[in-house]
């Protein structure tokens, strides 16, 4: 009886040391918002934390939308030079990006910022439409349904991220104040018959996921010209 | 003619094909295509590349820099995130062949070189050596401004071995390895990779030699394994000395059979006539003569040498292990292990048969004892000289034990001592040195915890009077009383429980055998003085030896012996005989049994005792018990 009793007392004490490592845990995880405005008791992210979380963000949204792009390219296009006869033109052709790294170099800090917003929000309608026509479209099954729609979600975020990294920059006076937020005129793709819609999507999955690298890239730029020490 | 040969084997240039396309940088590219066949004729090549959404169709710019067959496009003329569709074209006098377009992205296509500056030290810990590895990324790639982003991958492995060790580095240009064994000569290699891209080669093999040392880890396991080692050592030496215990707790023993009367050598040989009638007891139920008082405990009395104080102490521990069960009222064995049974008694008894002498010698001590004894002797000898063995023994009940308790004298017994068998065997071993001999008669007192059920079948109760021993010569006689299975005392309707009893001080220690009962419920006894015991339960008979017969039992509860000249044997079969081994050390018994021949034990003595026979249904207690214990003779 005494040992049974010793078993019980040693588990309880166990089962309380690992309640309080999990809380300890779960208190540290918790993200800390990103304070607006400077609100009292936010924890206020350095710069650098912040470019790492949006590069962090944009490496995802990269990643989701080549696993999309692939999958497409497997079921509907089997032959490479059938697509290679497809024409592509993406909405986002407009938007002067620049080619090269000397182009992006020699760009400055406020215009690559604003580049790297443009394109960002110029995704949001058509990701929006085309994870629309992909939940509704029978073809995918739900893990592509699932990817598109967290690919929406993300480059909303992203934008997000990325005006409020422009937002601290602003404030640490490292660009001027001629950056704001920008609503370009998307262009909205009709759809009419299936296959078109199928082909646009492949070509918007194609195009996204050039302007989602174009982001990251353009971000880890601007990130090493601005905070050189940190992994560059 | 040349011409004329040429001609007929010449034909337009086979397909070229474009094998693969790199950029090392992600600023620049290269292209290389295989050529097809060239039919026979000079073939030239050339690359054709489109933009994207561009129709302008532009050439190669560079077709030397990057060797044969390849094309190499320089900065100017590279530009990332367009699409280049790409064509060779083949030519030769005879026509020109394309190949197949294929369409590139710089950015899905950079390969970078191998990291540079690969180094490897070793470096020191609490824990032991460890290698430390660092590179540099390959020179073109420009990772500093973040145009590329390179993560790392590293491989070891021991000189001599296959496998290698990979390990993942991130963006880390450095890493720890650990765990290395001492003296070993390892291989390390590097390479890399971009976010989106291909693997660089392994660079060039560095080699490093990690040198001797000791490793605590295996120290610390080799302290762990001796001092499991040590404990477990000392477990076992505890294990053994408490082997005893254990095998007790573990596997207790099985108790007998306790069916009264019930002979099981009767019903091996397949007399089962003989065996069921065995187990009617003519006295059972009691009918005549029971009162209550026949059910009460009654004691065996047995005269205590004069060291019985000490012996008391000497004993103690073989008391405890001669009997377990202290004041058990009942006779019966059930619950209690071979530790408990009358042999083991026996056999504890018989260890101390070397302690005989020293407990001669200290024979003097305590006058109170002695005197005390000499009250026991006068007064016993004043009984048994008159009275015999009454018929009305059933009054008395004599405990009978299975074992033969002639050699011990040094097991005390307390007078009169009215508990349970404990006292009783204590008082049944008595030293030879203490016993004054009384002259010719015995004086019985005897504990049986249960009423004498005597059957009609063969019951024997013998009296053994051993001889004195040549090696002692204080040695007194002794009175044994031999019990077996088969007594028959008619007149005794109790249960009679086997006991050895140890009569009071005669000067010589003699068997006495137990003849029969006769019809007045006389034990008729007969000396066993023959130098043998007889096998096949023949027994000899000395000539002119003194033997007592069992007269009754008095109203005191003792069994009452007197002697008689009287020669007269019987042979009996199926008679069991108990003999006292535990003269074994000074005169030797021979083992008789019925139903097999057993071993016969020793040298011819004046011992007349019947040797215990070994098997176990042989020793069959009076009260119908079989002692499993007897084994052990």
């Amino acid at each position: 009886l005494p040992s049974s009793f010793l078993c019980v007392t040693v588990s309880a004490v166990w089962v309380g040391l690992v309640c309080l490592l999990f809380y300890s845990r779960l208190v540290r995880v918790g993200a800390a918002p990103i304070c607006t405005n400077g609100q009292a008791g936010c924890h206020i992210l350095s710069l650098a934390d912040l470019f790492d979380r949006v590069i962090q963000h944009s490496a995802r949204m990269h990643g989701i939308s080549s696993d999309l792009h692939s999958e497409f390219e497997q079921y509907f296009f089997p032959s490479k030079n059938h697509i290679g006869r497809v024409n592509r033109i993406c909405h986002t052709s407009t938007i002067l990006t620049p080619n090269g790294k000397e182009n992006a170099q020699r760009l400055a800090r406020e215009e690559l910022t604003e580049v790297i917003l443009k394109l960002l929000v110029a995704w949001r309608d058509p990701l929006w439409h085309f994870q629309q026509s992909i939940a509704h479209h029978h073809d995918f099954n739900n893990f592509s349904s699932n990817k598109a729609l967290e690919m929406s979600d993300m480059v909303h975020e992203l934008r997000k991220g990325v005006e409020k990294v422009a937002e601290k920059m602003q404030m640490l006076g490292i660009i001027s104040n001629s950056v704001n937020s920008l609503t370009s005129p998307e262009a909205l793709i009709p759809s009419d018959r299936a296959e078109w819609r199928l082909m646009k999507d492949y070509v918007l999955l194609y195009c996204f996921r050039r302007d989602s690298n174009k982001v990251q890239n353009y971000l880890k730029i601007l990130k090493c010209r601005i905070i050189p020490q940190h992994e560059c | 003619l040349q011409n004329f040969w040429t001609f007929w084997v010449t034909s337009p240039p086979g397909k070229p094909k474009l094998t693969s396309c790199r950029s090392p940088e992600k600023e620049t590219f290269t292209c290389w295509w295989e050529p097809g066949s060239d039919g026979g004729l000079p073939t030239t090549y050339a690359l054709y590349y489109r933009k994207e959404n561009s129709d302008a169709v532009y050439e190669c710019p560079d077709y030397h820099t990057a060797g044969e067959n390849s094309c190499f496009f320089n900065k100017n003329d590279t530009s990332i995130w367009v699409n280049y569709n790409i064509t060779v074209v083949a030519t030769n006098a005879l026509g020109s062949n394309f190949s197949d377009p294929v369409d590139v992205d710089v950015v899905y296509i950079v390969q970078p070189h191998t990291p540079e500056n690969v180094t490897v030290t070793v470096m020191e810990d609490k824990d032991g050596p460890f290698l430390r590895v660092s590179w540099e990324p390959p020179r073109k790639a420009d990772t500093r401004s973040g145009w590329i982003t390179l993560i790392y991958e590293l491989r070891v492995k021991l000189e001599g071995e296959e496998e290698w060790e990979e390990h993942r580095a991130g963006q880390q240009k450095m890493f720890n390895i650990f765990s290395l064994r001492s003296g070993g000569m390892y291989l390390v290699q590097v390479r890399c990779k971009p976010d989106h891209g291909f693997w660089s080669e392994w660079s060039s093999t560095t080699y490093i030699k990690v040198p001797d040392y000791f490793p605590r880890e295996t120290s610390v396991w080799i302290l762990i394994a001796v001092f499991s080692a040590f404990i477990f050592f000392i477990l076992t030496w505890i294990l053994n000395l408490k082997s005893n215990s254990v095998k007790h707790c573990l596997l207790p023993p099985v108790p007998g059979p306790k069916i009264k009367g019930f002979d099981k050598q009767l019903l091996k040989n397949g007399r089962s006539e003989e065996v069921f009638s065995a187990l009617v007891v003519p006295g059972f139920p009691p009918t005549t003569s029971s009162d209550c008082e026949d059910l009460l405990v009654e004691y065996l009395e047995v005269y205590t040498p004069e060291e019985q104080e000490l012996i008391l102490e000497e004993g103690k521990d073989l008391q405890e292990g001669c009997l377990k069960s202290k004041g058990s009222p009942s006779d019966s064995d059930s619950g209690r292990g071979s530790c408990d049974s009358h042999t083991l008694l026996m056999e504890k008894c018989g260890e101390g048969e070397g302690k005989e002498e020293k407990h001669q010698e200290r024979a003097q001590k305590g006058k109170r004892q002695q005197k005390h004894q000499t009250g026991w002797e006068e007064g016993d000898v004043s009984h048994t000289r008159e009275d015999v063995l009454s018929p009305d023994m059933s009054e008395g009940r004599v405990k009978t034990w299975p074992s033969v308790f002639s050699p011990l004298p040094q097991y005390s017994s307390r007078p009169l001592d009215h508990q349970g068998s404990l006292e009783t065997a204590r008082q049944l071993c008595l030293s030879d040195s203490l016993f004054p001999p009384p002259s010719t008669s015995s004086h019985l007192s005897y504990n049986a915890k249960e009423g004498l059920a005597l059957g009609s079948g063969q019951q024997e109760f013998y009296l053994g009077k051993k001889q004195t021993h040549p090696s002692n010569p204080q040695s007194q006689p002794r009175w044994h009383l031999q019990a077996h299975s088969d007594f028959n005392i008619s007149s005794m309707d109790r249960k009679q429980a086997a006991s050895g009893l140890q009569l009071p001080g005669f000067r010589s220690t003699e068997y006495v055998e137990v003849q029969r009962v006769n019809q007045e419920d006389m034990v008729i006894l007969q000396p066993l003085f023959s130098s043998s015991c007889q096998r096949d339960g023949h027994l000899q008979i000395g000539q002119g030896e003194d033997y007592s017969k069992v007269k009754g039992v008095d109203s005191g509860n003792m069994l009452l012996l007197q002697r008689e000249v009287e020669v007269k044997r019987e042979e009996e079969d199926g008679d069991r005989y108990s003999c006292d081994i535990q003269d074994r050390v000074t005169e030797s018994c021979y083992t008789t049994s019925t139903a097999a021949s057993s071993q016969v034990t020793g040298k011819p003595t004046s011992c007349a005792g019947t040797a215990m026979p070994v098997q176990e249904e042989m020793v069959l207690a009076a009260n119908g018990y079989v002692d499993a214990a007897t084994m052990l003779l």
